[in-house]
């Protein structure tokens, strides 16, 4: 699977990770890595390490993802970005709804 | 066994073949002279020289120097035949170099004794000049292959010079050759990028490791590939390269543009050590992974380490001789022992924790190579640089029609295409998207007129996407055409993007990016991006240009 989850062993961690393309492509699978098992969830991390293709799509679907869990997530992350997808983060202004690390 | 007999007398000559013969020594010349004896020796080479002392023209005393001469890198016994009443003359003979007597009338036995055990003492003397031969022949070898090792590595692994003011280190190889390796290299986007490297063992065999891992090194830096990329790449040219049990612990490290972001991936490598400029540590860069030319590509893992740094910060890395290093109790240094020096230490450079090591080990072995670097986080100022442009310009077209909406994915074949070339590789990301905003917008929007409203609720986004399929499934016609053009007198690239539809009003489109709408950024992400962006054609035209810096 190209996008992979990792629940931490308390279950309150949830980091979901994706490969180099982050596009519509996507939207089923990433989608589906929050979908279940997430009771306990309260911080969301998103590891863009591997990362290197991204598009507005992808933006849509952060956002979209937060919106779902926001009533019980307090913390989302994007961890790891690649210069080219911290500047599209920059230039959308996620730093104002993700902790950018 | 070759032995020469010289006498002037046929008779004495006569005996003595007989004899040997008996036994067993079946070689034998005559010589009826001295002169004649030396030039026998000359041409026969002989194992033993049985020599009589008085004789016509040259005297034995005469004619044994000269023997002895001839075959100086090996023992050459020389065998007076004397009456052996002389004192004076038997003690001339051993003066001239001769090594034993033989007395007339000859007694058999004992002839026979003492040429056996002077046979065997040629026999070793000739072994051990054998094996001196070879022994020197291989000598020559290793260092002829030395040579050559070393004007590799003074050709290959030089740190770049206009580099090196960025990073104080040392190197302190065990041996000649170094299986550590530093390098330095400037990344295309004015950052750089660092490897610090340690071959298993040391010496040459580790050593010839570092040719591939150096330039493949330098022509990922040259791309400005990303250093997950980078240690994917090294290893499985070193899965390939490297026999089995050997393998290269190493750190690579790219610095921003701005001297403080770093990005590390370490494999097996001691953990690299961030302080300030007091020395307090601030962050440890543990090794999270195998070292490379271990794993198969499938199970190597290539996740970096992200990290934003304050400008004076110091980055420390350093190889494992260091902190294996014994003291003379035999007491190993240590992570933390290391760790204790720099939280002591007032000002911390290289040839200071150099003069620790040397220090703390006294008189023990240094068993490993030691090398060690460290960074300090200043302002770069590097040019961004970008490899040489082609210098003809191309073009390249894609059309995608309606049957094949669903399956085509012309962007990424495009990405794949202009990002084999060096100058367009480090522009790829953002190409990426520009081309993925314009091209979705056409089919969505201009071609299957879906409602972006629908993607700001958490359902409408999952409906949105799936309506996106059912119209592309439905569709009856329609095209859209994909152009880029390189322009290599303008040192631009143009990316078209044509849809047969009605378009769209675009500015509609454009939200605030402070806005909560799941839609809508796209445009203004590409307006960033590029150098320039329009519509035509009542929206069903896009045009975005890249600007490409020419190479000073």
């Amino acid at each position: 699977m190209s996008v992979e989850r990792e629940l931490s062993g308390d279950g309150k961690t949830l980091t979901i990770i994706l490969d180099d393309k982050f596009d519509f492509s996507k939207v089923q699978e990433f989608r589906d890595a929050y979908a279940e098992d997430i009771e306990s969830v309260s911080t969301v991390i998103v590891d863009l390490g591997h990362t290197e293709y991204m598009d507005s799509s992808a933006l849509g679907m952060l956002l979209n993802m937060q919106k779902s869990l926001k009533e019980q997530v307090s913390d989302f992350q994007i961890v790891n970005s690649r210069p080219a997808v911290a500047k599209i983060l920059q230039i959308s202004r996620f730093d104002k709804k993700f902790t950018i690390k | 066994m070759r032995i020469l007999i010289v006498d002037d007398e046929p008779v004495n000559r006569f005996l003595l073949v007989h004899l040997l013969q008996e036994n067993g020594f079946t070689d034998c010349h005559e010589a009826e002279s001295g002169e004649e004896g030396l030039r026998l020796a000359e041409k026969l080479v002989p194992d033993i020289v049985l020599l009589d002392v008085v004789m016509p023209g040259m005297s034995g005393h005469d004619v044994a120097p000269k023997l002895k001469a001839l075959q100086r890198d090996t023992y050459l016994p020389i065998i007076f035949i004397t009456a052996m009443d002389d004192e004076e003359n038997l003690v001339q003979c051993l003066s001239v170099g001769g090594d034993d007597f033989v007395g007339k009338p000859f007694n058999k036995t004992i002839l026979a004794a003492k040429l056996k055990a002077h046979a065997r003492t040629r026999m070793l003397s000739k072994r051990a000049y054998q094996q001196n031969r070879e022994l020197l022949f291989h000598q020559q070898h290793i260092e002829q292959e030395h040579a050559i090792v070393e004007h590799i590595f003074s050709n290959v692994l030089t740190i770049n010079r206009s580099l090196a003011k960025f990073l104080d280190s040392q190197l302190a190889p065990a041996s000649n050759f170094n299986g550590d390796m530093l390098l330095i290299e400037r990344s295309p986007g004015a950052g750089l990028y660092v490897l610090l490297g340690d071959f298993t063992g040391h010496g040459l065999a580790s050593a010839i490791g570092a040719i591939p891992v150096s330039r493949a090194f330098q022509t990922m830096s040259e791309k400005g590939i990303p250093v997950a990329e980078m240690a994917e790449t090294l290893n499985k040219t070193l899965l390939d390269f490297l026999p089995d049990g050997m393998f290269f612990a190493a750190a690579i490290i790219e610095i921003g543009e701005d001297g403080c972001t770093l990005d590390i991936w370490n494999g097996g490598l001691p953990h690299l050590i961030l302080f300030d400029i007091n020395g307090n540590i601030k962050k440890r860069f543990e090794s999270a992974h195998m070292a490379l030319g271990i794993l198969e590509p499938d199970e190597f893992e290539s996740d970096t380490e992200h990290y934003e740094a304050d400008l004076g910060d110091r980055l420390l890395g350093y190889t494992d001789g260091v902190i294996e290093l014994c003291n003379e109790a035999g007491e190993m240094l240590t992570e933390e022992g290391l760790e204790a020096w720099i939280s002591d230490m007032d000002e911390i450079n290289t040839s200071q924790l150099m003069q620790k090591v040397e220090q703390f080990r006294a008189d023990g072995e240094q068993d490993d190579d030691i090398s060690m670097f460290i960074y300090a986080a200043q302002p770069l100022g590097l040019k961004k640089q970008i490899a040489a442009l082609p210098s003809a310009s191309f073009r390249l077209s894609i059309e995608v029609t309606h049957q094949n909406f669903g399956s085509a994915n012309p962007v990424g074949e495009i990405i794949d295409l202009i990002s084999g070339h060096a100058a367009f590789y480090g522009l790829r990301s953002n190409i990426f998207t520009v081309l993925s905003e314009l091209y979705n917008n056409a089919l969505e929007h201009g071609i299957l007129k879906l409602d972006s409203q629908l993607k700001d609720s958490a359902e409408g986004f999952m409906a949105y996407f799936a309506q996106r399929e059912t119209r592309i499934a439905n569709l009856q016609q329609g095209w859209i055409r994909l152009n880029v053009t390189y322009d290599a007198d303008a040192a631009q690239l143009v990316f078209t993007i044509k849809e047969s539809g009605e378009g769209f009003d675009f500015d509609t489109w454009v939200s605030d990016a402070d806005s909560e709408q799941c839609f809508g950024r796209g445009i203004a992400l590409v307006k960033e991006l590029t150098d320039s962006f329009v519509y035509l054609e009542q929206g069903t035209k896009a045009v975005a240009t890249f600007s490409l810096v020419p190479h000073q």
